[in-house]
């Protein structure tokens, strides 16, 4: 960039690498902006405490920040009472727990990106593929996850498969959704572009379409991700003994509230964590189309 | 007998070829756009189309690059009728078609790595240079401007050496100093690769700074009212702008396109 010549006769196009030139912009702010989001959570937190040690609320409708960090602890660490056989375990079983309920949504969320990002495609890429899948995917995805649990039941019996099943549903229209809307919005004059510099009809679907969708599916992902996690608690109604939800629904039958908060922080915590680690693994990808 | 190619790439001929455009006729349903439009462009020539907005230059391009199929006529290229989209004839669309997940070098080495050429990327080493962006070699296309667009898109297309060149009203967005710039870069770069060229534009000065031969498009449905060779001289550059017989037949175009 350093080399700069003035126009001149030898330099016809008098060429000016001065022209503007938009950098990425820089992140100082963000960090700021962090801390920021900090502030209600800390301020509830401390409303939360002060009542606790008040009294204004009881402890068997909300135990103390204390009490919920305790838990917290001994989910993680172990050390309370021996777990009797045949009860869904707690202290020192987070380990257990996040591993059961995290090995299903992954496998769940595969089956759902193996599903739907061709399904998705062939919608976006076809009219009349659209025109004959589109009310149908429309129709379905509107039937909330809690709804499909009896059929599930019925079709899986307890257990791992209707967990796995509920998981793949609540994950899986995101990801046509916004795999169709990609795929169609792929510019015409991309395509074009690339078969007038000689691109193989065959290679149009790896080396423009899919790159040029890209953002869009990502987007899928992690809102497929998302709503895939969120149905675990769902898919963890279907008697599995172990995963975080099915720790849940033990927890409320002995009413220990402050393992509900402790799964509750869980839940929070691993779905936040999945979609860091899908953001970050995608954004070389997808960074090209940032604002 | 053909004159022998300059240099073979990837199977692509580096040499011009001459282009035939016969009773060309294209509706959109109800509307008819190309009402048998003539042209003929001679090897390594020129053509520059004017002709009122909305009038079908760009339509006559895409049926030109194999975008689309007319619904009459023949189109001919070194003899061999036209057969679909193909590197040897690309257009390069208003507003420049770079990929925006790639890099400037390999957008520019996309077409050489698509004919599988081992000299991709000396390919697009030599573009950057040609385009005067060779520090923005790791840019992407939208941290480049306008201007630094266009030029990559042309360039993009010459990495194959196209015996044809169609440019759709290539550097209409930009502005005036800026095209100026553009239209020594087109002349300097053509000068050195032997093109036959269809250039669509609506500017009067642009196509008498460029063109070789001036085609006239009347209005929908439009055919061509008007070709002629333009004998303005080799030396054209901004020095031609102030030369009075410029301006005189600029005049004279500009009021036949304002008469059709
Ligand atoms: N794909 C299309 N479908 C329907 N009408 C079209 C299409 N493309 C162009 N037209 C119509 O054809 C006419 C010529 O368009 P175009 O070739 O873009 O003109 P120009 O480039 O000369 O401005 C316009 O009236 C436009 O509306
Ligand atoms: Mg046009």
């Amino acid at each position: 960039m350093a080399e700069h010549t003035a126009p001149g006769p030898d330099d016809p196009g008098g060429l000016d690498e001065r022209e503007p030139v938009i950098t990425p912009s820089g992140r100082p702010r963000r960090r700021r902006r962090r801390l920021l989001g900090l502030v209600v959570p800390a301020l509830l937190v401390t409303v939360w405490a002060l009542a606790s040690a008040a009294g204004w609320v009881s402890p068997r409708l909300l135990p103390s920040p204390g009490r919920v960090v305790e838990a917290g602890w001994a989910f993680v660490a172990g050390g309370g009472g021996a777990t009797l056989p045949g009860v869904t375990p707690f202290d020192g079983a987070a380990g257990r727990h996040v591993g059961a309920s995290v090995g299903r949504w992954l496998v769940a969320f595969a089956l759902a990106v193996a599903v739907g990002v061709p399904l998705g495609a062939a919608i976006g890429l076809s009219r009349r593929t659209a025109e004959l899948l589109d009310p149908l995917v429309q129709a379905l995805r509107s039937i909330p996850i809690t709804a499909w649990l009896p059929i599930a039941l019925v079709w899986f019996g307890l257990g791992e498969g209707a967990a796995r099943y509920l998981v793949f549903v609540g994950a899986l229209f995101p990801i046509v959704i916004a795999t169709a809307d990609g795929a169609s919005r792929v510019p015409r004059a991309l395509v074009d572009g690339a078969v007038m510099l000689g691109t193989r009809r065959r290679d149009l679907g790896r080396k423009v379409y899919l790159p040029a969708a890209l953002p869009a599916i990502v987007t899928g992902l992690r809102l497929g991700l998302t709503l895939g996690w969120m149905s675990v608690i769902v898919g963890e109604l279907t008697g599995t003994t172990s995963g975080v939800g099915a720790m849940m629904w033990a927890a409320r039958e002995v009413g220990r509230l402050d393992h509900i908060i402790v799964g509750m922080a869980t839940f929070a915590l691993v779905g936040l964590t999945g979609d860091l680690i899908l953001r970050a693994a995608a954004r070389p990808f997808v960074a090209w189309s940032d604002r | 007998m053909s004159p022998s190619p300059v240099r073979s790439a990837g199977g692509l001929t580096a040499v011009a070829t001459d282009l035939e455009v016969r009773g060309l006729r294209k509706s959109y349903g109800a509307v008819q756009v190309l009402d048998g439009v003539d042209l003929s462009v001679a090897a390594g020539e020129v053509a520059a189309v004017l002709g009122p907005s909305g009038c079908g230059k760009s339509t006559l391009l895409r049926l030109l690059a194999g975008l689309e199929e007319p619904d009459d006529g023949t189109i001919t290229l070194g003899g061999e009728p036209l057969r679909g989209p193909s590197p040897t004839h690309p257009m390069v669309a208003q507003g420049a078609t770079l990929f925006p997940w790639l890099s400037l070098r390999d957008n520019l080495a996309w077409g050489p790595s698509a004919a599988r050429r081992s000299d991709a990327d000396a390919v697009a080493d030599e573009l950057l240079v040609a385009t005067g962006l060779t520090g923005f070699a790791d840019a992407l296309p939208r941290q480049l401007s306008g201007g630094m667009r266009q030029r990559a898109a042309i360039a993009q297309v010459l990495a194959n050496r196209p015996p044809v060149l169609l440019l759709d009203e290539p550097f209409g967005a930009l502005d005036a100093q800026t095209r100026l710039r553009m239209h020594e870069w087109l002349r300097g770069l053509l000068a050195e690769r032997p093109t036959t060229v269809v250039l669509v534009t609506h500017d009067v000065e642009e196509a008498l700074l460029l063109g070789d031969r001036l085609a006239l498009l009347g209005r929908r449905p439009s055919r061509v009212i008007e070709s002629s060779r333009i004998s303005f001289g080799a030396e054209r550059g901004r020095a031609t702008l102030r030369d009075p017989r410029f301006v005189e037949l600029k005049v004279q175009v500009l009021e036949r396109v304002l008469a059709s």
